[in-house]
């Protein structure tokens, strides 16, 4: 959606239809409501038939519990282990992306170690987490160290990636309008490269963001005492599925919530972006 | 008193007044000496050779001279050169203070690169480029590029306001700036329009406001590389129209003005001189003064004869 404004300087409204205008605006706020209301109606549909199918053919509990012997399984043990793995992911979130952040300037300054250094982070990329893991927990142990490790390795790539590019991201002439007005470097940086970069590193810290759930509960995987990824080892062995469908949904909804966070945060800082796609 | 510095390794020469004949004026090797100068600016001026050093303490003071016309920049035997290929080599000519040259050639002559050069942005292999106008201390270039090049997270204030943040560097912008800045606005047209945003503006007010942030500087001296390439032909007509009032208002120091073109109308509807130049390696293969008062109207039988010759000139370079 264009701000008010936006639509006024393009399009004033003709004379004799002004009034329309609340009309209009009335008009714009239900379809939105509507069109917000579209996923969960479908969502809502989807547990209906999932619950009726359970129940009409008798499904085993161990192979497909209903949703609502899912929803009586989550209890506060839940609440727990969603809790560590919460703050597993966004401890190693936070840390991943300011090291990617710092890096990213790094390698602006200095094509030397960008050269030197950028295979080594592609290398650390393609090694998949799952076989880093047991290493980590090995030197970290089993508790959350070892976890945050994991969460700020998977996230680390994307944000590095994408500040790097966002911070040469601007024109070519945009230095050059720089360079004649006698700019110094660091009003190079603050008025025009860092602003610049701002919509590419969130990007990178959406994608990271959901990532960071997954490291840390591939981290629980290997070794730990509490988080999502235990409780998922421990109900599955179990055959407590209902736990295990519960320690799932949590894990999505912590991917979902921390996702969120940093749309939201994006929104307020990168504002022209947005107005710019849509 | 005016005065002037040269920090090429060769003096100025004294050059007489503009129109210069095109690449006829061989440079002397003369030491730094007296260049005439209108009376008008009261102040020392220096004359750094692109690129520009920071602002001479040592502006040499020169006798007055009442030549009622002088350079605002110099071309001296100039050349740019990218390992084999050379871009321009020996070019020479002058831009009067007070004058509205167009430099007009095919794409990818080198015309831009050349203006770039006047702008210090862009190394010369050869020979130098004096600029002459502006005070110690003072902007006395500002740039518009084909391109707007807002600041899309910036207010159109704000961007007008972008050459004052960075002259103030970390200090903020004060009251006069600010006041100055809306009339710049008022003075594009774009009153009412302060606080949009650049995605808010069509193309013509995003090049208006380009040309207020240029201001904003308060250069005597305007450097434009197709200011208004990128517009639509009705928007071209209006914005040339504005460029002309701006340029001779009172309302801002400028006075000399260089821009780069294509268009062989919007070069014959603002320009005092074209000046013509070859394909690569670029020349100036014709010098055009143009005489006849604005608004020049095409079917001006002097106006005519001028876009005939250009015609032909740029035709023989294709």
């Amino acid at each position: 959606m264009k701000p008010a404004a936006a639509v006024n300087l393009h399009r004033p409204s003709p004379p004799g239809r002004a009034q329309s205008a609340a009309g209009a605006n009335v008009a714009v706020a239900r379809r939105t409501l509507t069109r917000s209301a579209v996923p969960w109606l479908f969502g809502a549909a989807a547990l209906l038939l999932w619950e009726a199918v359970v129940r009409g053919a008798d499904v085993p509990a161990y192979l497909l519990p209903a949703p609502s012997s899912i929803v009586a399984a989550m209890d506060s043990r839940l609440l727990v282990h969603l809790a560590a793995t919460f703050s597993e992911a966004l401890c190693g979130f936070a840390l991943a992306s300011t090291a990617a952040f710092a890096g990213a300037l790094l390698f602006v300054r200095s094509r030397t170690l960008e050269q030197g250094l950028f295979p080594v982070a592609i290398a650390l990329k393609t090694t998949p987490l799952v076989a880093i893991a047991p290493l980590l927990v090995l030197w970290l142990g089993t508790g959350w160290s070892s976890k945050i490790m994991a969460a700020a390795l998977i996230c680390f790539f994307p944000v590095l990636v994408n500040s790097v590019k966002g911070l040469k991201a601007a024109d070519s002439e945009h230095f050059e309008l720089f360079q004649s007005l006698h700019a110094t470097r660091a009003q190079e940086f603050r008025k025009l490269r860092l602003p610049y970069c701002l919509p590419y590193l969130f990007a990178a810290l959406k994608i990271s963001s959901s990532l960071a759930v997954v490291g840390a509960i591939v981290g629980e995987f290997v070794g730990a005492t509490q988080g999502l990824g235990y409780l998922i080892m421990v109900s599955s062995s179990h055959l407590e599925t209902d736990v295990l469908f519960s320690a799932i949904f949590a894990s999505a909804v912590s991917g979902i919530v921390l996702f969120q966070l940093i749309a939201w945060c994006e929104r307020r800082v990168v504002f022209w972006q947005r107005q710019d796609t849509e | 008193m005016s005065a002037v510095a040269s920090f090429a390794p060769r003096g100025a020469a004294p050059m007489p007044t503009p129109p210069v004949p095109t690449q006829a004026v061989p440079m002397p090797t003369v030491p730094t000496q007296a260049v005439p100068m209108p009376p008008v600016p009261a102040q020392a001026v220096p004359m750094p050779t692109v690129p520009m050093p920071p602002v001479p303490a040592h502006a040499v003071p020169m006798p007055h001279a009442t030549t009622p016309a002088a350079d605002s920049l110099r071309v001296r035997d100039a050349g740019i050169r990218f390992g084999e290929l050379t871009v321009f080599e020996h070019l020479d000519f002058a831009v009067g203070e007070g004058e509205f040259v167009s430099l007009l050639g095919p794409s990818g002559c080198g015309k831009s690169t050349l203006l770039k050069a006047m702008a210090g942005l862009a190394p010369l292999s050869s020979g130098a480029i004096d600029v002459c106008s502006g005070r110690p201390g003072e902007r006395r270039m500002a740039l518009v590029f084909q391109k707007p090049l807002l600041l899309p997270w910036r207010t159109l204030l704000e961007n007008v306001l972008l050459p004052a943040e960075i002259g103030l560097g970390g200090n903020a912008v004060g009251a006069a700036d600010r006041a100055r800045a809306r009339r710049l606005i008022e003075l594009v047209r774009l009153g009412g329009f302060a606080d949009a945003y650049p995605h808010q503006l069509s193309g013509g007010m995003q090049q208006r406001a380009a040309l207020a942030r240029a201001l904003m500087s308060d250069a005597e001296i305007l450097l434009m590389d197709e200011p208004f390439g990128a517009l639509d032909e009705l928007t071209r007509t209006t914005l040339n129209e504005e460029l002309l009032q701006i340029w001779r208002s009172s309302a801002t120091r400028l006075k000399t003005v260089v821009m780069v073109t294509h268009s062989i109308a919007e070069a014959v509807a603002l320009s005092d001189r074209v000046l013509v130049f070859s394909s690569r390696p670029a020349r100036i293969i014709d010098t055009v003064s143009i005489a006849p008062e604005q608004p020049r109207q095409p079917d001006d039988p002097e106006v005519a004869r001028i876009i005939k010759r250009l015609r032909a000139s740029i035709r023989a370079v294709l």
